[in-house]
Order: C-alpha cells, then structure tokens, then sequence
C-alpha cells in the first residue's frame, strides 16, 4: 500500500482514487469482516462448527469475535475523523444520494454483470452498482454493531430486544455476504470492472479506466488540478 | 419408555425445600450462600448450580395470610422453545418426557436461557455450559422417580405415566377447588403442555408465572424465515457469481482486456 509522495492526484498514465486512509479503512473492514465472519459462521451452524478449529475451537473464537468486533467498529469509524476524513464523509453522503446516471448505470447493471454492455451515462467517484455495495455495507455494519452489542451484554438490555436482536444479527451478515460475492466477483473475476483494483491496493487506477468507467469523477479531478 | 408426569400439588407443599436439598445431593450440586429473599424464600432464581428451589408468596385475605408456595425447576415442555433455540443441538426431549442437555455438545452461546418462557436454563459462566433440571433421566430411565419426588415428606409431589397422573390430577384439582376456588392445573396449555404439572391454589399470575407461555415470534422469524432467505441470497449471489464468470469465459472477454479502457458510449456504437 505504498503511496507516491506526490501530493498530486495525478501521475502520469494513472489517477489518485483512493487515499491511504480510504484504503486502510476499506481493509481494515475487510479483514475484520472476514474474521468475524468465519468466527461467526461456526456458531451459526453446526456444518460449520469445524471452521472454528482454525482459530483454535470455540472458546478462542468466542474472544477473537469480541475483539474484531471492537475492531471493526473503532478503527473504522476512527478513520472518519483522523485519515483523510474529507474522503470517508464524501463516500458515506454519495452512498445516500442517487443520480439520474446512478439509476441508469443500476438498470444496466444486471447486463454488465453477466458479461454484457449495457448503456450509461458518465459516472462519479462511485457508480450506482458501487453504491448499492456501499450502502448495503453501510446499513448491515450499523445493524450487526447495534445487534452484536446487545447480543455481547443479554443481561443487561430486556428480554425482548436480546431476543430481536438474533435475527436482526443473522440479517445484516447475510445482505453483506450476498453483497460480499458480488464484491469480489467484480473485483477479482470480472474481465471490466476488475481494472478497479488497483485503486484500493496501491490508491491509483489507469487513467483510461478512469475516463472508460467514472468520466464524472474523472473531468472533477482534472478540473481540480488546473 | 412410556410419557410420565409429575405433579407438584400446592395444597400439599409445606415449604420444607427438602426437594431442593435431595436435587443438590443427587446431582452433585454445591451449596450457594443463600438469604432471605422475600418471606421464607431463600433464593432469587436458579442459578447453574441450583436447578430448584421454592417460592413463597404471602397473600393476606380477611386478616389471614397463607403462603403460596412452588417448587420451581425446569418445566419439561413438550414443545421446547430452548430446543428450537439451541445453536449445537445439545437439547433434546426423551420419550418420557424430559428436556435435557448434552453437556458435551454445548457452548454455552445462552440462546436457550434467553426463549425459555420461565427463564430457567442458566450458563455457567466458567464452564460456558448451560445447565438445568435434568429431570432426574438417569433415575427415571431406570425405573427410579426423580429425586426431589422421592425425598417430598408431604406427598406434594408424585411421579407416573401421563395418562394416570393426568386422572390423578384432575380428580384431585376438582377436591382442592372446594377450599381454593381460584384453583387451577398449570402447565395444561402452554408450550404444548409440560411434564411438570402443578396445581396451583391461585392464578398463575398470583405465582409470579406467566398467564400464557409461548415460544417468542422473534425465535421464529430468526430460525423459520431469517435464516433460509438468507441461505437462498447467498445461494443466489454465488450461482449469479459462477453464471457470470461462465459468461464471460464463453464470451472470450478474460482473453480481451482491452475492453477495460474502452469507454461505454463507444461500446454503443460496436451494438
């Protein structure tokens, strides 16, 4: 995750998209995410249980969910107020407001998924497929942190709430892992859209990536560097 | 072995918590300190340690207070909302009626503690295992009652087969609703009806019980409708993942990358 010392957001050839602290946000979640999740799915299900072997069986997963947990929670928010904060709030409004190209890229979506072209007009920092994935990321972090930490204390919240809190739990990591696979095909195994890693790994994409798939947020940056 | 029953009549208890002492010895229990919670109560709830105890209500009438004592445990329901709830399968019913725990398979997660519409399982929270009346199995499976109903000096509590004890029962509900017309069989209705069956001498609100017990909607709607939808989007996301990988293969597009740089108005003019 090295990053030029250029203070601009333009080298030759490539284009800033996300800063140190977006990124270290974005794995940070990533990694907690995972641990969470495989500590988790073990209490889940039975066919499952074996995976907490990996952590060393029940009793240390119990501690370490506890503790990615804090992780997931802290670290992340902390971001929004000591690295690059500009750029998390920014991410975090654009996740709440859809344009007119947001919905056009979300109707093509389906097309562009399976391989296909669909039609859409230039889009920003985040196209409305990217903002579906962060809204998603952004309610089921809210409803697993509220659920989890009634879950952590049963004693001390009433009955009814510990009870609702369950399923509420069960629900977000299902939407985030439904939304989780989608992430990654699209990151990993999508012959398009997987040109966008390299903007979360070392913070900059190709410009002709960056004028193909978000010309918006692309004319933005150039204008901002004149 | 054949369903069994085991009644608990109020109008014998004389609060003696012999039961309760006969429990600790035959399951090995340690003694807890103990105080004087409200009259002659001398604990506030179960614990991992104490699978039964007595309650004591004192209610005054006409200048005259009577007590209205329980012997309270596990009630063995014949549809168990801990069973539903456990995470590892470690509760299971036995034919005569019991709800038990395997201790070995549990974790100690407390799902169960939290749908018991009586509140009785309790986790240990050194051994993270959850712990509860065990009916006395080892006993009853032997052709022995259970413990506390051996040791009961007043006959308050009786062991047998369902469909006896059920007589039994009734018969001597309809005598004690000559002196105590409030009167009434518990444990009847809720839960499908439970092994432990009490007559109690008011209603079961007057015991601190709940009017109606039933397994929570929440434990439903997590187990019933949260947990397969989730299944089938996750089953949905990955299919449409391997559908779109097999696309793209078949389209030749992972041979093409050049495609990535290709800006979308010209892919119109390619259509």
């Amino acid at each position: 995750m090295s990053e030029k010392k250029s203070g601009s957001r333009q080298v030759p050839g490539k284009v800033l998209r996300f800063t140190k602290g977006e990124r270290l946000s974005h794995w940070v979640h990533a990694v907690s995410f995972f641990v969470l999740l495989l500590t988790g799915w073990g209490i889940l299900s039975e066919f499952s249980r074996p995976v907490l072997m990996i952590f060393g069986g029940v009793d240390v997963s119990r501690i370490l969910h506890r503790i990615f947990a804090v992780i997931f929670v802290v670290v992340v928010v902390a971001m929004f107020f000591i690295k690059d904060p500009k750029y998390h709030w920014e991410w975090l409004r654009s996740a709440f407001r859809f344009t007119k190209a947001d919905i056009a890229h979300i109707m093509a979506f389906p097309k562009e998924f399976f391989g296909g072209h669909g039609n859409y007009p230039a889009q920003g920092k985040f196209n409305g497929g990217e903002k579906i994935n962060s809204l998603i990321t952004i309610l089921g972090s809210v409803f697993i942190t509220l659920s989890g930490f009634i879950m952590w204390a049963p004693n001390v919240f009433p009955d009814q709430l510990v009870r609702i809190a369950y399923p509420i739990h069960d629900m977000s990591m299902f939407m985030m892992v439904a939304a989780l696979m989608g992430h990654l095909y699209l990151s990993l195994l999508h012959p398009e859209s997987r040109a966008a890693l390299p903007g979360m790994l070392k913070g900059y994409v190709s410009e002709k990536f960056a004028k193909a798939h978000h010309a918006a947020w692309y004319e933005e940056v150039k204008n901002q560097e004149k | 072995m054949a369903k069994k029953m085991i009644l608990v009549d109020g109008s014998k208890c004389t609060g003696c918590k012999a039961c309760s002492a006969a429990c600790k010895e035959w399951n090995d229990l340690p003694t807890e300190k103990t105080s004087l919670v409200k009259s002659y109560q001398s604990m506030a709830d179960f614990t991992p340690n104490t699978y039964t105890y007595v309650t004591f209500e004192e209610k005054y009438e006409n200048n005259n207070m009577h007590w209205l004592m329980r012997k309270a445990q596990c009630f063995h329901c014949d549809d168990p909302s801990c069973l539903k709830a456990c995470s590892s399968s470690a509760i299971s019913k036995t034919d005569s009626g019991f709800v038990v725990i395997d201790q070995d398979k549990c974790i100690g997660c407390g799902y169960c503690a939290q749908f018991c519409p009586f509140n009785v399982p309790k986790v240990d929270k050194t051994t993270e295992k959850a712990n509860k009346c065990t009916g006395c199995v080892g006993r009853v499976e032997n052709g022995l009652e259970p413990a506390c109903v051996k040791i009961c000096q007043p006959g308050a509590l009786s062991f047998g087969n369902y469909d006896t004890m059920l007589g039994i029962a009734q018969a001597r509900l309809a005598e004690v609703k000559k002196k105590f017309p409030n009167a009434n069989l518990y444990g009847q209705n809720g839960q499908a009806g439970t092994t432990y069956r009490y007559i109690l001498l008011d209603t079961p609100a007057a015991y601190g019980l709940p009017e109606n017990p039933s397994t929570d909607l929440t434990l439903y709607l997590w187990k019933d409708i949260i947990r397969p939808i989730g299944k089938i989007a996750i089953g949905g996301a990955a299919a449409a993942v391997v559908v779109g990988v097999a696309i793209n293969a078949l389209k030749g597009n992972y041979k093409n990358d050049s495609h990535q740089d290709q800006h979308p108005i010209k892919r119109e003019e390619e259509m």
